[in-house]
């Protein structure tokens, strides 16, 4: 039970990414982003003091807000439609990236032995996980919301693996700028867009 | 402000931020935009010899520690040289700003962006520098892709490239901690050194890693481009050189020079054939800025072979020659009305512009390292060294600088066709010939007296002392 309790939330994580990486409606992704950044809470937990902890999460779901409060402002945010069939584009991306999870899975352990000795094997599953399906989002993508995902999902895996090699205040407050300002330039690129786009 | 750290770090970001507020009166921030940056590359020169100056009676002292979040930021005198340059290239930047099409954050967040370079240059640990990297490349996408058109893909190449360096450099660090005890420990640094190299390749933009480079250059105001590209490559060179003086064991690493040299004349090559088939003009400029990167990169290995010296001697002429270049680019930009700026555009533009296609031409024959003009001494010495160790890199450098001939001629030749409809009279300022006079006079006489552009900052790189054993 209490195995369970610890890797189910990195799942959860996981699978929130995977949707990001394979949907492409507006509010779902936004949710699936929140989640993706409560999830890892837990997984921070077992490494550092709540207050350190809190600051990833509570950074993501900064960004996820200002994301959605600028998709709001021009109008792209729509109901979500959960009965809609997946186009192939969804299926090959969803497929992809799980076999991606998948590979990792397997590959990891000896991976972990060889170089992140001393990270826990489930943290490590959790942080390449995220890089890996960051950078698919990044190289199938043309939006800039899916951009802003994509580097967003790709550095809070990141994050995850380097503050548990080496913890810093200044690099927590770095990396904690890198999010936000990657929100605030994800919400320009929404505005452009909107902006040109024709009447 | 008596700390190094907050006269040239903070000061110029919280004045960059002042300046968004004062952007309604154009005049007045163009005027401390071009004030601020010569003030600051002034007062880094006069600090730079002692952080203790006796003025009008007055001492004044400055620390040059700051401690944030428990680290330092150290900014020593004998550094203050870089910081001089950095802020020079802003205010190089900002001068003629009034004569182009530029983006109207420019003046703002060139000071911000000058400022954060500075601050990569000196935080300790120096690795966290990645991070104010990604800073930077966040912070300048307003420059690169101004309103009033969608979000184009080179910029997204260009954010996602830039991002995927930053772990690379991160990680580098981490994994080769320590390693100067552990003498067998080849393997690890042989992948340390792998990860940094393509973590500078990536923020560089060098071949093959560079796609991002004319994408974005198509996309975006030549002017606010070329100040973002120079200050990048003038930054990154100093901090590839604080990783080598920082590092032993990868300043160590035996076959480090071999990589840098093909890495250098391999982009070089790449760059010349490149351009040489393009027919836009701004992707031509982005792929001399590439050439440049693989120049830079030659000197790396050339390191013992007093490789720093050529650095110091051709910063300057490199910087002056890339401006120049685009200053005649983005001049020419506003005034035919041509945002792409298609060779096409510049047909028989040598009869409405003379003086501006006299510059450009000029400029090109400048950047390339053509004799009587500012970077062909210290490209000279670079290749008398590469010809006394191969003639493969020879070749190389031959046939890169072949490809940018090519482009000189193919750019002469549609600028001085006759135009068939249109005009033919002269529509330039004669007021222009004043600072292209200047400029090309600067070139030559930079050409014919090299101490002119060394001199004053021949201690510049002093601070790498473990480069100099």
């Amino acid at each position: 039970m209490r195995e369970l309790l610890n890797t189910l939330p990195i799942y959860i994580a996981l699978i929130a990414a995977l949707l990001n990486l394979v949907r492409r409606q507006w509010s779902l992704n936004l949710i699936a982003l929140v989640l993706q950044f409560i999830f890892i809470t837990p997984s921070l937990l077992n490494l550092f003091p709540i207050q350190i902890a809190l600051i990833q999460p509570f950074t993501g779901i900064m960004v996820s807000l200002m994301l959605y409060l600028t998709l709001n402002q021009v109008g792209g945010v729509e109901a979500i439609k959960l009965n809609r069939s997946l186009t192939p584009g969804e299926i090959f991306r969803a497929m992809a990236g799980i076999f991606l999870l998948t590979i990792v899975f397997f590959f990891l352990d000896d991976f972990q032995k060889a170089v992140f000795p001393t990270v826990p094997l489930e943290y490590l599953y959790l942080s390449f996980g995220l890089m890996l399906t960051g950078i698919m989002q990044l190289g199938t993508i043309r939006e800039p919301l899916y951009l802003a995902i994509g580097l967003l999902t790709f550095l809070s895996g990141f994050q995850l693996l380097y503050s548990a090699l080496e913890f810093s205040y200044l690099l927590e407050a770095l990396f904690a700028a890198v999010n936000l300002l990657l929100g605030m330039v994800g919400s320009f690129f929404i505005v452009k867009n909107a902006e040109s786009r024709p009447e | 402000m008596n700390n190094t750290v907050l006269l040239f770090v903070a000061l110029p970001i919280a004045l960059g931020l002042l300046l968004i507020l004062l952007e309604r009166w154009q005049r007045f921030s163009a005027f401390l935009a071009v004030l601020i940056p010569l003030s600051l590359s002034g007062l880094a020169l006069i600090f730079s010899q002692s952080l203790n100056v006796s003025f009008l009676g007055q001492f004044l002292v400055l620390e040059d520690s700051l401690s944030v979040f428990g680290r330092s930021i150290q900014i020593g005198a004998n550094q203050l040289g870089m910081v001089a340059l950095l802020y020079f290239v802003c205010f190089l930047w900002n001068l003629p700003v009034k004569f182009f099409d530029y983006n109207h954050w420019f003046k703002s967040l060139s000071l911000i962006i000058s400022g954060f370079w500075v601050l990569v240059q000196f935080i300790n640990p120096f690795l966290y520098s990645a991070l104010v990297v990604e800073l930077i490349v966040l912070i300048s996408v307003p420059l690169l892709s101004p309103r009033g058109a969608p979000a184009k893909a080179g910029i997204m190449r260009y954010l996602t490239m830039q991002t995927l360096a930053l772990p690379l450099v991160l990680l580098s660090g981490w994994m080769v901690a320590g390693i100067e005890t552990s003498p067998s420990a080849q393997a690890l640094v042989s992948r340390g050194a792998f990860l940094v190299l393509t973590g500078f390749m990536l923020w560089a933009g060098v071949f093959p890693l560079h796609s991002w480079l004319p994408m974005l250059s198509e996309e975006s105001q030549p002017w606010s481009h070329s100040f973002l590209l120079v200050i990048t490559q003038v930054s990154l060179t100093f901090f590839f050189l604080h990783f080598l003086n920082q590092y032993p064991w990868l300043r160590n690493l035996e076959q480090l020079g071999l990589v840098l040299k093909w890495m250098g004349s391999l982009s070089i090559v790449a760059a010349g054939g490149l351009a040489a088939f393009q027919t836009n003009l701004k992707r031509i400029s982005s792929y001399i800025y590439m050439a440049e990167a693989g120049y830079i990169i030659l000197t790396f290995a050339y390191l013992p072979q007093g490789g720093l010296d050529i650095i110091t001697m051709s910063l300057l002429p490199r910087i002056f020659g890339l401006w120049s270049l685009n200053f005649a680019i983005s001049y020419l930009s506003k005034n035919i009305a041509s945002e792409k700026m298609e060779l096409e555009d510049l047909n028989g533009i040598i009869y409405r512009f003379p003086r501006t296609s006299g510059l450009l031409i000029i400029s090109f024959l400048n950047i390339i390292g053509m004799p009587l003009f500012s970077l062909f001494p210290s490209k000279r010495i670079l290749w008398g060294i590469v010809t006394a160790d191969n003639l493969v890199f020879q070749v190389l450098g031959i046939l890169g600088f072949l490809g940018f001939m090519i482009v000189i001629l193919r750019t002469l030749n549609i600028m001085i066709k006759k135009p068939e409809h249109g005009e033919q009279e002269k529509v330039e300022k004669p007021i222009m010939i004043l600072p292209i006079a200047l400029i090309i006079l600067i070139m030559v006489l930079a050409g014919t007296i090299p101490q002119l552009f060394s001199a004053p900052i021949q201690n510049i790189l002093l601070s790498f002392n473990n480069l100099f054993l």
